[in-house]
């Protein structure tokens, strides 16, 4: 149609008795031809093809969750059921022990802790650290000696792995081979060299998805401690991190 | 009747008696030949698509009835295989790869081969009869739809038929689980038919594999969810609250290759490819190796020489190219090498590599269990942040398609080729994935989540 119409132009111009007839018809011949090209390549030049799709090609990441519970009695506290940022951070697990359990010296206590790697990928490393040691005095008493537990001369801890069954594997704090001792300004040491994710101690690899490490945290006032620490608490907390 | 009058009356019934009986009154002899039965056949032009050892789907079985094959295998049997279904994947674990070997089965030489990545794609489950309707029933629906992308739906012979989504779907939890979509008319107003679009006819998304960037509104045919199974009692990707899927954060972040390998090997895509800042000149793709150790105690003192790393016998889950710097380790002690070969991803039965060292070597024994480790391309992937598989659906949606130029060497292509898949020929890709683990980087985010996509393939003639 686009040729017609450039071939009536063409005569409505000057007709059949024009001198350029023949020339202006043999032209708008061509236009017709290129009209029809142009509006018709697609069809002519169609040619055979094939596709086929891989779909549904699936990626799936895992999961690596840590769950905690203390004295194996406790709810367990899971890494995930922190606030959404930073993400995989519970900073509100159940605490080892209370002020309201007062302690003597010379007279240990322990708190145990399973960490279970409740997601679906293996941890190649756990590590402990804790942020901080914050002297205190104890809520009710009657006359706070003014020492502080944290410091050196203060509170003993260590920290102990046991098996399943709880038979003493190794001590990871202060390194020992088997069961932990009790040793003077451990609290203190502990406090000032293993605060953060980058001077944690490293407790080696594991636990397996799935599976989980059992640790027995032992706290003491020294046998021969000052009446200074009478009245007094420190306040800790232990933080446990896995990585893949 | 003058006398002119009448010559005229005779010649013109001397030319009617020619014209009509000539043929009988003036032969006398005659002779005759006809070439009958000759018959034109049109050629064929298909495609088989196998991936690794599985059973290969057909172009021409696909339910459109076009030659194209793009229904989800889990709709329907005919679907080709899915790439790869890695499940459980962590930050640094091995590339998981996929050989796809594509068949040009027809008997016509193919001048174009490309492949793309699939645009959101789903098959029709209820038929749509000509005439007006609203709204359209699919199965596995691969993306999601957004209100006011444009939708072509193809069958058969039949022109493509165009329409709009008038709403919004993402894809159910399984493929077989029918989406409805409502539609218009391109332009708006009541969708009409013009052809019968029966059950299985393809429904493409042609808007889609544009936007990336939009976090709540994109629009990739690479789309997130969060796990809702897998490991029995582990934590699941939907117990968590730090992995949001808007946005599609993992198909943003997993690595993509995709490997030419036969006479020669060429990186279409991916960290190595032509254009990439780590382009990787012998053809191959960067693919970090992954838990590779010494199989033998490699016992140096000596300054500077060529050795063979030797390991134990096994499959090579990354490439090693000649020029890469690698690292055997033990404890704190280190030592650096240079491959002075190329090993390609998949070799069976490797058992070492040759390396040479232009560094003091340390007094030390490596002992068996060492790592070796290709810190070329493992610092190249880890560092990549846009050879992911939405880069690669963005980058090569369909009007970016990738075209397949044969290979004549190493590296190298002819991308003026007449021919990019002769009748009965076959060429071969490795596809893989990988999970990169940028250092110092918490990827706690990309926990518990699955990307799912497409990839297609076209042959033209």
């Amino acid at each position: 149609m686009i040729g017609l119409d450039g071939f009536r132009r063409v005569r409505g111009c000057s007709g059949r008795t024009s001198s350029t007839w023949r020339a202006k018809k043999l032209l708008a011949s061509v236009l017709a031809i290129g009209a029809l090209s142009s509006v018709t390549v697609g069809g002519t030049f169609a040619v055979l093809n094939s596709q086929e799709s891989n779909v549904g090609t699936t990626f799936v990441s895992g999961t690596l969750t840590l769950s905690n519970v203390v004295n194996t009695t406790g709810t367990a506290c899971f890494s995930y059921g922190g606030p959404a940022s930073p993400g995989n951070v519970n900073t509100a697990c159940q605490a080892l022990f209370l002020s309201t359990s007062q302690n003597y010296p010379g007279v240990p206590i322990t708190a145990k802790v399973t960490l279970t790697d409740n997601g679906s990928i293996d941890a190649s490393d756990l590590s402990v650290y804790m942020p901080s040691c914050t002297n205190a005095t104890t809520p009710g008493a009657p006359a706070p000696g003014g020492g502080n537990p944290c410091a050196t001369a203060g509170a003993q801890f260590y920290l102990q792995e046991n098996d399943s069954s709880g038979n003493p594997l190794k001590c990871w704090y202060p390194s020992a081979v088997g069961a932990c001792t009790f040793a003077a300004n451990t609290l203190s040491v502990f406090a000032l060299n293993f605060s953060t994710t980058a001077n944690a101690v490293d407790l080696g690899a594991g636990p397996l998805h799935g599976q989980a490490r059992n640790f027995v945290v032992g706290m003491q006032l020294p046998s021969n401690a000052s009446n200074t620490l009478q009245g007094q608490m420190a306040q800790f907390g232990l933080t446990w991190h896995i990585t893949s | 009747m003058t006398a002119l009058k009448q010559f005229l009356l005779g010649l013109m019934l001397l030319g009617a008696v020619t014209y009509f009986g000539g043929g009988g009154t003036f032969a006398s002899f005659s002779a005759q030949t006809s070439n009958n039965g000759s018959s034109i056949a049109s050629g064929t032009l298909t495609m088989n698509d196998t991936v690794n050892s599985a059973t290969s789907c057909l172009s021409a079985a696909g339910t459109s009835n076009d030659n194209v094959n793009s229904v989800n295998q889990a709709v329907n049997a005919a679907g080709c295989d899915k790439l790869l279904t890695l499940t459980n994947v962590a930050p640094g674990m091995a590339a998981s790869t996929a050989k796809v070997t594509i068949l040009n089965s027809g008997s016509i030489a193919a001048s174009q081969f490309s492949v793309w990545g699939s645009s959101v794609n789903a098959t029709l489950n209820t038929a749509v009869p000509v005439g007006t309707f609203s709204s359209i029933s699919v199965v596995g629906l691969e993306g999601p739809v957004l209100s006011g992308q444009n939708l072509e739906l193809n069958y058969g012979s039949n022109l493509p038929q165009t329409f709009k989504a008038s709403s919004s779907v993402t894809p159910p939890a399984s493929p077989t689980t029918p989406v409805t979509i409502n539609v218009t008319a391109p332009l708006g107003g009541t969708a009409t038919a013009t052809a019968a679009l029966p059950i299985g006819a393809t429904m493409t998304d042609t808007s889609s594999n544009t936007d990336s960037t939009a976090t709540a509104t994109n629009n990739m045919d690479c789309y997130d969810v969060k796990t809702t199974g897998g490991t029995a009692t582990a934590t699941k990707g939907d117990s968590l609250n730090f992995n949001p899927i808007l946005g599609n954060p993992f198909c943003g972040h997993a690595l993509f290759f995709m490997q030419e390998t036969g006479a020669f090997n060429y990186c279409w895509y991916g960290n190595g490819a032509p254009g990439n800042p780590s382009e990787n000149v012998s053809g191959l793709c960067n693919v970090p190796i992954i838990g590779v150790t010494l199989g033998t105690a490699l016992t140096i003192g000596t300054v500077s020489s060529s050795v063979t790393l030797q390991i134990p016998s096994q499959t090579l889950n990354g490439n090693i190219s000649n020029g890469d710097t690698l690292v055997v380790t033990s404890g704190a002690h280190t030592q650096t090498f240079t491959a002075t070969q190329s090993i390609v991803l998949g070799t069976t039965g490797v058992t070492g590599v040759t390396a040479t060292s232009t560094t003091p070597f340390a007094n030390f024994t490596f002992p068996i269990g060492s790592t070796v480790v290709d810190l070329t391309s493992a610092s190249a992937m880890n560092a990549d942040t846009t050879s992911t598989i939405t880069g690669f659906d963005t980058l090569h949606n369909s009007t970016g398609r990738i075209p397949l130029a044969p290979m004549t060497a190493n590296g190298a292509i002819n991308a003026a080729a007449a021919v990019q898949l002769n009748g009965g020929a076959s060429r071969t890709f490795i596809l893989g994935l990988y999970f990169p683990t940028p250092p110092g980087i918490n990827q706690n985010y990309l926990q518990g989540l699955v990307s799912t996509f497409g990839i297609t393939w076209h042959l033209d003639q």
